[in-house]
């Protein structure tokens, strides 16, 4: 049972970076890029850290789990916005 | 490596990061802007955590997870040292 959540949220987070890597290529805006880069990128992420925890399922990889959730969803929109604000002149 | 559901999801798993990679390499490449690089750049940093986390997944051990905390921190960090610098140049 455990194997087959895990292997159902890797499989899913991987898709999610799949999907924004191709608004990468795809959108023809910088704008657009990032908006298809910062949340699905982090959606992503967020799904296979949780099948990592799930899969080992002790205290410490929780932590460190939490911890990557905790530090992605803050830095992942500063980074965003610090890349506009250098586009806008 | 034996023939199991986890690993054939977990072969999969690597080649779509694999693609997704590529893709932004590829946009990397002729990214016709410096920030649209940027962006790229921080796209691959994210593909890579995944990379290290299917990673420890397929070899069972939980010792790589410390990776993706320095990863994900060294990224951050990155991306505002370079798009700080471009603002400052303009």
């Amino acid at each position: 049972m455990t194997t087959i959540i895990t292997a159902i949220l890797l499989f899913s987070g991987a898709l999610f970076i799949l999907v924004s890597a191709i608004g990468l290529i795809r959108f023809d805006n910088l704008f657009s890029r990032m908006h298809a880069t910062t949340k699905a990128t982090s959606f992503g992420i967020l799904l296979m850290v949780l099948a990592e925890g799930i899969f080992f399922n002790s205290g410490v990889v929780w932590l460190k789990a939490v911890l990557v959730i905790f530090f992605i969803y803050i830095t992942a929109p500063l980074a965003s916005h610090s890349i506009a604000q250098s586009e806008k002149e | 490596m034996e023939i199991s559901f986890l690993n054939i999801v977990l072969a999969l798993t690597f080649g779509m990061l694999l693609l997704a990679f590529l893709l932004a390499f590829l946009r990397l490449l002729k990214g016709p802007n410096m920030s649209d690089r940027i962006v790229a750049m921080d796209l691959i940093a994210s593909v890579t955590m995944a990379f290290i986390l299917t990673y420890s997944v397929l070899v069972k051990k939980e010792i790589y997870f410390d990776i993706v905390i320095i990863i994900s921190l060294v990224s951050f960090i990155g991306t505002v040292a370079v798009s700080s610098y471009l603002k400052q140049k303009k």
